[in-house]
């Protein structure tokens, strides 16, 4: 086992203090970090360098400084390893004139697979569109694209898959679909990295996450891990009440607050634990006979939490 | 081989839609309405020097560059700006291939229509004169000016999303304005290559009628079909490169 949990021992796909920068902009910034079987979550607020790094990893771009490898070459010079490589980009990348099977077929017909008939066919009912897998995919909707996306990265049957935001503009059942499929590729070996800026969508597909914020490593690890660094994280709660006073005297003798402030009415009441604040203010508030009103966090947004844990590096 | 297939049958899709394929045949064929409407119970040798005016001012300096330019550019242009381009250079297959099928749909695409053009120019010519000695030639030098186009159009689609304009601007400035007034840089014009191949296999009247009409020495056909192929090798040459070495951001 290796001590650092942004490396992974039987690595298919290294990266190695990578950096890109776009004239004066940094995109990404000494990343080092590595991937083998099973599901990783590429994890991070919008913006923050994920598809950026997908990218690098494809070979589409070049890093501006850093070396990356596929099974162990730079694919841009080895394009044969795309033999072995799915990408599902984030972009429409479809062509908009051709069927789903089409679509699907060309990939296969490009990706040198054996039997093409075969293979689209399976692909497409992988991601369960056969019934609309005829119809021109300019009328798809963005979830059904994305679907059509992933049949045509999974038609050459490849080792590594790279999944760019792929569950935008599913509905809750192609998400649930798409989720138990790439655990199901994860779990058969495969190397899957999946980008998300849901922090939800990503810990029900993966077991592991690097999370990446203006660019650089932000955390690295089980979904556990990243979990328990954030129980950490301050929150800051908005309570509106009628007995805004008494009430923030009483919680300041809350060990989970740590501190209250009043602004003209309305308590910002500061806690590391969401969740037992949430349970514990009605009960204190009905003992000092208190109405709450409202009660709602001010800052929990994923990119307000990863911001702390780049913070916390 | 089937994946070079596969992307020139694409790139055809791709390039020509049903409505780009009415409405750019129908343009090629202005030449040959234009010769009908102003056709008159004349002499052979007067339909022969409408035929070389056709041809010297509406077939080979603006009809077969313009469609061939707006063919050959979205070739690869398309696929850049639909984002496209990731899918087929994500795949395990030289760029050189991908090049070259590129050009290769392309060219077809223009080879077709500019054969529409001359051929149907070449038609009525014949129907009126019973002289059907220009069709071919004016096929095939639709096809050779077509092709170079084809080979210049196809990387700057990639280069610019402004390719057409650019084109246009060549040939409208550079080739129809600069070139005809300063003949020494006749072969610079791909439009005139396709002439030297046109006035090359034609018949000496036809020279004659060209030569009439201020069109410069041109070359030979050998020297014309030589040039062409240069300009193709150095093109797919040069669109291998910049898809091997350039950011597809």
């Amino acid at each position: 086992m290796t001590s650092n949990p942004a490396l992974v021992e039987s690595a298919t796909v290294e990266v190695e203090d990578v950096s890109k920068w776009f004239g004066q902009k940094v995109a990404v910034s000494n990343v080092t970090c590595s991937f083998g079987p099973g599901v990783t979550g590429l994890l991070g607020p919008n913006g923050a360098g994920k598809t950026t790094t997908l990218r690098m990893l494809t070979g589409l771009i070049r890093p501006s400084r850093g070396t990356i490898r596929i099974l162990g070459v730079w694919p841009r010079t080895s394009p044969s390893v795309y033999g072995s490589v799915g990408l599902v980009p984030e972009e429409a990348a479809v062509y908009p004139s051709m069927s789903a099977r089409s679509y699907i077929r060309y990939a296969a017909t490009l990706s040198g697979v054996e039997s093409v008939d075969d293979a689209t066919e399976r692909a497409i009912a992988t991601v369960a569109l056969e019934d609309a897998a005829d119809r021109k995919l300019g009328g798809y909707s963005k979830g059904m694209r994305q679907r059509a996306k992933v049949a045509a990265a999974l038609v050459a049957d490849p080792q590594i898959l790279l999944l760019d935001e792929p569950l935008n503009g599913t509905d809750p059942v192609q998400r649930l679909h798409l989720i138990n499929l790439f655990r199901r590729l994860g779990d058969e070996g495969r190397t899957v990295i999946v980008s998300s800026h849901v922090l939800d969508e990503v810990e029900r597909m993966s077991d592991r996450v690097i999370a990446i914020v203006d660019g650089r490593l932000a955390a690295a690890g089980d979904v556990a891990a990243i979990r328990h660094a954030m129980s950490d994280i301050p929150y800051r709660v908005r309570v509106e009440t009628d007995k805004s006073r008494v009430l923030a005297a009483r919680l300041l003798e809350e060990a989970l607050v740590h501190g209250v402030t009043v602004d003209d009415g309305t308590l910002h009441v500061e806690t590391n634990d969401l969740a037992a604040l949430g349970r514990r203010v009605p009960v204190v508030a009905r003992d000092v006979d208190a109405r709450i009103l409202v009660f709602r966090p001010e800052d929990a947004s994923l990119e307000s939490v990863f911001r702390y844990l780049v913070g916390k590096r | 081989m089937r994946a070079a297939h596969a992307i020139t049958v694409a790139t055809i899709r791709q390039v020509l839609g049903v409505r780009r394929a009415i409405l750019f045949g129908l343009a090629m064929t202005a030449p040959a309405l234009v010769f009908l409407l102003t056709s008159q119970t004349v002499s052979d040798q007067a339909a022969m020097e409408r035929l070389a005016f056709m041809a010297v001012t509406l077939y080979f300096p603006l009809l077969v560059p313009i469609v061939s330019l707006i063919i050959s550019a979205s070739a690869l242009g398309d696929e850049r700006r639909d984002g496209t381009l990731s899918f087929l250079v994500l795949r395990p297959v030289p760029r050189s291939v991908i090049a070259g099928s590129k050009f290769l749909g392309a060219a077809l695409v223009v080879a077709a229509l500019t054969a529409i053009g001359g051929g149907a120019l070449g038609l009525v010519y014949g129907i009126e004169t019973g002289s059907w000695g220009p069709l071919l030639p004016l096929v095939v030098g639709g096809i050779v000016a077509g092709t170079v186009y084809a080979a210049l159009f196809v990387p700057l689609g990639f280069f610019t999303d402004r390719a057409v304009l650019a084109g246009l601007v060549f040939v409208l400035v550079f080739e129809n304005g600069v070139v005809t007034a300063l003949s020494g840089l006749v072969a610079l014009s791909p439009w005139r290559l396709g002439l030297a191949a046109f006035s090359a296999l034609s018949s000496d009247a036809v020279t004659a009628a060209l030569t009439d009409l201020g069109v410069p020495d041109l070359p030979g056909f050998g020297m014309a079909l030589l040039r062409t192929v240069l300009v193709v090798v150095v093109s797919i040459a040069a669109t291998t490169l910049v898809l091997r070495r350039r950011d597809l951001a």
